[in-house]
């Protein structure tokens, strides 16, 4: 493996990476507010990006430019399904139902883009995906730039949120312990429900950026989840900043496996952290110590 | 402090009523319907095993294998999910190791395929029981997670390994049977997955009534609590994983031989183990005959839609899975328990149940009853 190969799917890496921390923030964030595993979220994903692909083939417009759209519209169904679906389940078998019931969701989505749309791939094709810098021999693509940095900027957004608003406090306060952030006068049902709301939105986000840099097809969302579950696994269940770090680390070591080995082997990268992370640090490795319970 | 709700009163252990052995009809009862169960098991297996005498066209045939398969994997994954709580989206990834075992190992003749199908078993435990071990280190959803990962892992590792496995071009499996037609293949499969419904429920209806099946419902119930009391909730778990993984490897090489070739798409997919728990929940978790009922109305219903309906099968499982979680996330059979115990004398909890075993064994039924106490404060 010559050295500028290696530096090239360095970059690659680093820019898949923050499309798999902008997701795996949000996946994050379900488990922060519910302590639930949103299997459906990769599923809003793909739905994100054919939503992408029909706006921009029947109205012209921009593949970035729907967010405006497809950002709210998602925003108000993740509200809309924590609040009629996932907070309805009877609390004492909640962590298992939650997992059937997105999956059910998950399975539903993908019905529905495959009776919609065929099962066979789309892609959307746009001036500036085609064309690619060059820097020091090395060759990026000018979408995955833009997807980089439409993710990262969301990413920044996501956590400038967190970190510094009021509402930021109140999310995190419900984190951290709901009863006693409800006993402090949280309104714990608002803050989580808005909670999926944002994790959803990631998800639109998510979906115009992958319509640009890739194929897409209605099942390919199972592949995905399995990797953002091994990212938050690793990153720690509920640490919203470890899985955008475990996303940096399994993107790059993914792209230099593929162009090392193959891409087979570079898919088992996920699995293999996923392994001996429960093996030797089972609550993750930047989480609390939830994984074990949860 | 009883309250006027049932599920309250499931948390409060009542004390013995009618003398040591616990409450009347909790163990008797109970082991009664245990021995009812096992001629039960072998009524159905002799019906379903005479089915084909019945129904001699191809196509129904080839839906009863595929309902007596579902019945048999549903049955083994109730020996994990209704025993312990474990919910295991990954038993998937043991029907395709299963069908590669199979398939990698026999040749063209008929003893390779049996000697195979045996070796399988073997395989199959041991790569479960170490699995098992791994993954039951963590619990709820990213128990559910670490499955998940499981059959994507199969899935990879069989497209990857190319020269053993044939890669995503999948693999040619010799016959278990040498009928000529179809539907006498077709027919000596429905024989072949009753006889081993058979053995599963037999087993599951086995462990029901031992200690070892007892701490594996204490492990549901609270697993931290019984750890405390003493069982070991660390091999229970495995032990019953890896039995449960097992019988699902076993119907993969029923499977391959059956269908006479390997996708590794199809065999790996997160959708068989989902239909597994669609089957189980709908059917009722808790429940011999649960898994069963359960595949008994999924399979038909998924195979109606596949022919009439093939763009919204998908659909369809998901909204059956969706309502059932929603609504009966108990399943069919233990509303009907319910309905049928609100008119006779209610049968004992298995809390209640698990307290006067407790107190045959021990004679102190008091400690399980401080132990049980602390329930109401954690809530």
């Amino acid at each position: 493996m010559t050295r500028s190969l290696f530096i090239q799917s360095v970059v690659f890496g680093i820019l898949t990476g923050g499309v798999y921390a902008l997701l795996a923030s949000g996946l994050s964030l379900y488990f922060g507010v519910m302590r639930i595993v949103q299997i459906a979220h990769p599923s809003f994903l793909f739905l994100g990006a054919y939503l992408t692909y029909s706006l921009h083939n029947r109205f012209d417009i921009d593949p970035l430019l729907t967010m405006p759209i497809t950002v709210p519209l998602f925003f108000v169904t993740g509200m809309v399904i924590q609040r009629f679906l996932l907070a309805r389940l009877r609390d004492e078998n909640a962590a298992m139902m939650s997992v059937l019931l997105t999956f059910a969701i998950a399975v539903v989505v993908e019905g529905g883009l495959s009776a919609v749309y065929t099962g066979s791939y789309r892609s959307i094709d746009v001036d500036y995906a085609r064309r690619a810098f060059d820097w020091f021999g090395v060759r990026i693509p000018r979408d995955r730039v833009i997807g980089l940095v439409v993710a990262g900027t969301t990413l920044l957004v996501l956590f400038a949120v967190l970190r510094h608003s009021r509402y930021g406090r109140s999310l995190r306060a419900t984190m951290q312990h709901r009863d006693a952030a409800r006993l402090v006068g949280v309104d714990t049902d608002r803050v989580q429900a808005i909670g999926f709301g944002i994790g959803m939105s990631t998800a639109a986000v998510g979906g115009a950026v992958l319509s640009i840099i890739t194929t897409f097809f209605p099942s390919g969302h199972w592949e995905w989840i399995a990797k953002l579950m091994a990212i938050i696994v690793v990153g720690g269940l509920g640490s919203v900043g470890g899985a955008a770090i475990a996303a940096f680390v399994l993107g790059i070591t993914e792209a230099v496996v593929q162009s090392w080995l193959s891409p087979v082997w570079a898919g088992m990268v996920f699995y293999l952290f996923l392994f001996v992370t429960l093996v030797f640090r089972p609550q993750g490795f930047f989480g609390g110590r939830l994984a074990q319970r949860y | 402090m009883p309250s006027a709700t049932d599920d309250s009163a499931m948390d409060t252990v009542t004390p013995p009523v009618g003398g040591p052995v616990g409450s009347p009809g909790g163990v008797a009862a109970k082991r009664r319907r245990q021995a009812w169960n096992y001629v039960a098991v072998l009524a159905l297996v002799s019906a379903l095993a005479a089915g084909p005498i019945l129904v001699t066209n191809s196509y129904y045939r080839y839906a009863g294998v595929l309902m007596v398969m579902y019945m048999v994997m549903a049955t083994s994954w109730n020996l994990v999910g209704g025993f312990t709580g474990y919910v295991s989206l990954g038993h998937a990834a043991f029907f395709g190791f299963g069908a590669y075992c199979t398939g990698i190992i026999a040749s063209d003749s008929r003893s390779s395929v049996i000697l195979a199908l045996l070796a399988t078993v073997g395989i199959c435990l041991a790569v479960a029981a170490v699995i098992g071990v791994v993954a039951l280190r963590v619990r709820g959803s990213s128990f559910v997670i670490v499955t998940i990962a499981l059959v994507y892992m199969g899935s990879l590792l069989a497209q990857g390994l190319r020269s053993l496995t044939g890669g995503s071009r999948g693999l040619d499996v010799a016959g278990l049977y040498t009928f000529s037609t179809r539907a006498a293949r077709h027919g000596a499969y429905i024989v072949t997955f009753a006889v081993l419904l058979g053995v599963v429920m037999f087993l599951w209806n086995f462990i029901d009534g031992t200690k070892f099946g007892m701490g594996l419902k204490a492990v549901r119930e609270d697993e931290d609590r019984a750890q405390s009391l003493g069982v070991n909730t660390t091999a229970f778990k495995v032990v019953a994983f890896a039995l449960s993984a097992t019988f699902v490897g076993l119907a993969g090489g029923l499977y391959a031989t059956w269908t006479g070739f390997i996708d590794p798409i199809f065999v790996f997919s997160v959708q068989i183990s989902a239909q597994l728990v669609l089957m189980t929940l709908l059917g009722g978790m808790r429940s011999l005959w649960g898994p069963v009922l359960g595949a008994a109305i999924i399979v038909p219903s998924g195979e109606f839609f596949l022919v009439n309906l093939p763009e919204y099968h998908l659909v369809s499982m998901g909204v059956m899975l969706g309502t059932v979680v929603m609504l009966m996330p108990n399943g069919i059979i233990p509303t009907l328990r319910r309905l049928w115990d609100r008119r006779n004398p209610p049968a004992a909890s298995i809390r209640e149940l698990a307290g006067s075993v407790g107190a045959l064994d021990t004679d102190d039924a008091d400690v399980e009853r401080r132990a049980g106490a602390p329930r109401a404060v954690r809530a």
